[in-house]
């Protein structure tokens, strides 16, 4: 009802306007948004290389200098690939392959020794595993000969037993392989893992520092290869460019389910409101290095990218063309411009916590029980993020995407069929 | 244009459409009666624990309670968008609740007697999962009448039923009033009442999807790995009363938003109810043998059909589609 009266005032709007622009095509949105992730996983590449190059320096001369180079390289490849998670929604291509690189909460006693209070639970008889300390080790049944760590061995690891948690590969493997765990509980300070776990000889802390480092190369060059895969998806003729531009208005509908499922359900539900509501430090994104504020924060604005259609790449240049803002203002400039507000109320909001955060307030902190400014901190990130989940809904139904999800329905197809 | 929607909304509001006598409905036929009985049921409970805390004396208020809960359990919207999740955490992937319970148990951790930091806790540590365990669990459940679980079951009970009436209230005396006055100048909220109609809609189709996607399909696991382990509601012997609850409750929910029959809900309802009866252990712990996975299997697909027909019989009658929920995520 409304948004026939606003499209009306709307198309107006456009026609006193209208002249002066060409008309943006649903086509070239799709295009400018297959355009930005094919940079966002080529920006994920370069620098997921650079940290390749410091892990090499790492294992080449452990010492505190490179440990740090190799930190602030992982933190350096977050910023473009957190920029790419609202592509996971909505693209099944994306989605089956993002288990690989970024899956979390993990149970780190799968890769490496952990402390003395480190709880397994009982759904997971992998969780302690430890497999920089086990050469061999049965897996229902089976001997599974872990001599060698290779990217092979660690891609059949991950999931083991179909168990999520069992995070054998990504960026979190690697996470943990460079800071160590959290120890400090809601107190300051992230995971101190120290330099000489690679370190040679007698130097060796915490055992198997040969098979660490093979562990921690493993990882980085599968990261590589999933990456390069990702970024030929979404060039020129890559299938998952294809697959969103193959059909313009389910191309529309997984921009925007994009948008909506990492708002919603994924970062105010799953990553932020259900860890504040835990209470427990390490249910947080990034728990092993505290940069937990940042990923939300780029999370956030890859969502806002998307929408603008534009992004700006880790070198400074931009990607930009024709946007779903463009396309709205279009048909509803009032929903376009509350939309708008909404992405950049929500970006204050994560910009908060992430100031909070560098000035000392660690994101593990403010999840502590009965820490006040935390939780409102916390909660500001969510209701923005909630706020504007019902932006992006109202757009889905002014633009009649709607039947999009209907269509692989038995009942809508063939009603009869349900009762076969 | 502000003054143009007031307008469209006046006329839409003064027509009294359909959607809008749904809203009024769903609420008053099924939210609110489902949020005052589970306040009821849970304080009886409460009332229980004080009068005898040990698990055996506890057992037919206990289900009463979740058999009230599941009525309302699955909506995730107004006061139960966070309410829900301290009054029934799962699934607990890593243990979080036995974690929490163990700890609180060996540290007799005084919390137990101060209700304004219990409600601080973590959620793994409250709600009716939390209950569950100490109940059921052998573990937790043999503890005595001067024990520090008996302190905790109370602990437990009390903040439930203060957790319970808060949502009640919440959504009597506050939402229940941001939906009904859907699209009116003053809501922010709901901009039209197609959106209050969605926002229903929407929570009938989630709770459906989590019956299928958790309820059923965490315990089916793969035919080769099934995971009795994970059955909700296990320990007490709940996970089918919980499947056919939840599945009934959308039901009744449907019905209340639409008003006009749904005969092919109601005919896959049926079809629910009659594969439901062929399932032997009512807590799934048999899906390790394959004709009982097969069974459940077949629950499952029922509970999808009567989706299906829901989406048939509402959605595309209302051309609406569901908006995002909480599951959209990993």
């Amino acid at each position: 009802m409304k948004y026939s009266t606003l499209a009306t005032s709307a198309l107006a709007l456009t026609l006193a306007a209208g002249a002066a622009k060409a008309e943006t095509s649903a086509a070239a949105v799709l295009e400018t948004y297959a355009n930005i992730a094919e940079a966002g996983y080529a920006d994920s590449l370069i620098t997921a290389r650079a940290l390749s190059d410091a892990v090499d320096a790492l294992i080449a001369a452990p010492s505190e200098q490179t440990l740090a180079a190799a930190r602030a390289a992982w933190i350096a490849a977050r910023v473009p690939y957190q920029q790419t998670e609202v592509y996971r929604f909505g693209n099944p291509i994306v989605d089956d392959w993002e288990g690989k690189v970024n899956a979390w909460p993990l149970d780190e006693g799968l890769i490496d020794y952990v402390a003395g209070d480190y709880v397994v639970s009982d759904e997971n008889e992998f969780a302690a595993l430890n497999i920089i300390a086990n050469t061999a080790f049965t897996i229902a049944g089976e001997e599974v000969d872990a001599s060698e760590i290779t990217p092979g061995l660690l891609e059949s690891l991950h999931e083991l037993d179909g168990i999520e948690a069992n995070v054998a590969t990504g960026y979190h493997a690697i996470e943990f392989l460079l800071w160590g765990q959290d120890l400090n509980g809601t107190g300051s300070g992230a995971g101190d893992r120290p330099h000489t776990d690679f370190a040679g000889g007698d130097a060796c802390t915490g055992g198997n520092c040969g098979r660490r480092a093979a562990y921690l190369r493993a990882a980085t060059d599968l990261l590589i290869a999933d990456l390069e895969e990702m970024e030929a998806n979404w060039a020129a003729g890559g299938a998952a460019r294809e697959a969103a531009m193959a059909d313009e208005a389910a191309g529309l509908s997984a921009m925007l389910t994009g948008m909506g499922s990492l708002s919603y359900g994924e970062l105010a539900g799953e990553r932020m409101r259900l860890g504040l509501m835990l209470g427990d430090p390490e249910e947080e994104h990034d728990c092993f290095s505290d940069n937990t504020h940042w990923s939300h924060y780029y999370d956030g604005l890859g969502i806002q990218n998307v929408y603008h259609g534009r992004y700006t790449r880790i070198d400074g240049s931009v990607v930009e063309g024709a946007s779903l803002a463009e396309l709205m203002a279009q048909s509803d400039p009032a929903l376009d411009a509350d939309m708008q507000a909404r992405l950049d109320a929500t970006m204050v909001a994560l910009g908060e916590i992430s100031d909070a955060a560098e000035g000392g307030l660690a994101y593990d902190q403010m999840l502590a029980m009965g820490n006040a400014e935390g939780e409102a901190l916390i909660m500001g990130g969510v209701n923005a993020l909630i706020d504007q989940t019902r932006a992006i809904e109202r757009i889905v139904a002014a633009l009649d995407l709607g039947g999009i999800a209907l269509e692989g329905s038995n009942s809508l197809d063939n009603p009869g069929a349900v009762f076969e | 244009m502000r003054l143009a929607i007031a307008f469209a909304l006046t006329v839409a509001q003064a027509l009294a459409g359909p959607a809008q006598a749904g809203v009024n409905e769903a609420l008053d036929d099924h939210i609110l009666p489902g949020f005052e009985r589970f306040a009821g049921a849970s304080a009886d409970l409460d009332a229980a624990a004080r009068a005898d805390c040990t698990a055996p004396a506890l057992a037919v208020p206990f289900h009463a309670a979740f058999d009230a809960w599941l009525a309302v359990g699955d909506l995730r919207l107004g006061p139960s968008e966070t309410g829900a999740l301290a009054i029934a955490f799962w699934p607990d992937t890593r243990g979080f609740t036995e974690k929490t319970l163990t700890g609180l148990i060996q540290q007799e951790n005084p919390i137990a007697n101060d209700p304004e930091a219990f409600a601080d806790l973590s959620i793994a540590g409250r709600g009716l999962f939390a209950i569950e365990m100490l109940m059921f669990d052998p573990d937790f459940a043999d503890y005595g009448p001067e024990s520090y679980g008996c302190a905790l079951v109370r602990a437990l009970t009390a903040d439930l039923a203060r957790q319970a009436a808060a949502l009640e209230r919440g959504w009597a005396e506050s939402f229940a009033a941001v939906l009904r006055s859907a699209g009116a100048a003053d809501n922010a909220r709901f901009l039209s009442e197609e959106e209050a109609v969605r926002a229903i809609y929407t929570q009938i189709l989630a709770g459906l999807q989590f019956t299928i996607g958790s309820r059923i399909g965490r315990p089916m696991g793969s035919f080769e790995r099934p995971r009795p382990a994970r059955a909700e509601a296990r320990r007490s012997g709940r996970s089918l009363t919980n499947v056919l609850g939840a599945t009934e409750a959308s039901v009744m929910l449907a019905e209340a938003l639409a008003d006009w029959p749904l005969p092919e809900t109601r005919a896959a309802l049926a079809r629910v109810r009659d594969t439901a009866a062929a399932i032997e252990d009512p807590a799934f712990a048999d899906v390790d043998d394959p004709a009982a996975r097969f069974r459940l299997e077949v629950l499952q697909q029922a509970v999808a059909a009567m989706a299906s027909s829901i989406e048939t019989e509402i959605g595309a009658r209302l051309g609406l589609s569901a908006g995002f929920n909480a599951q959209d995520g990993d």
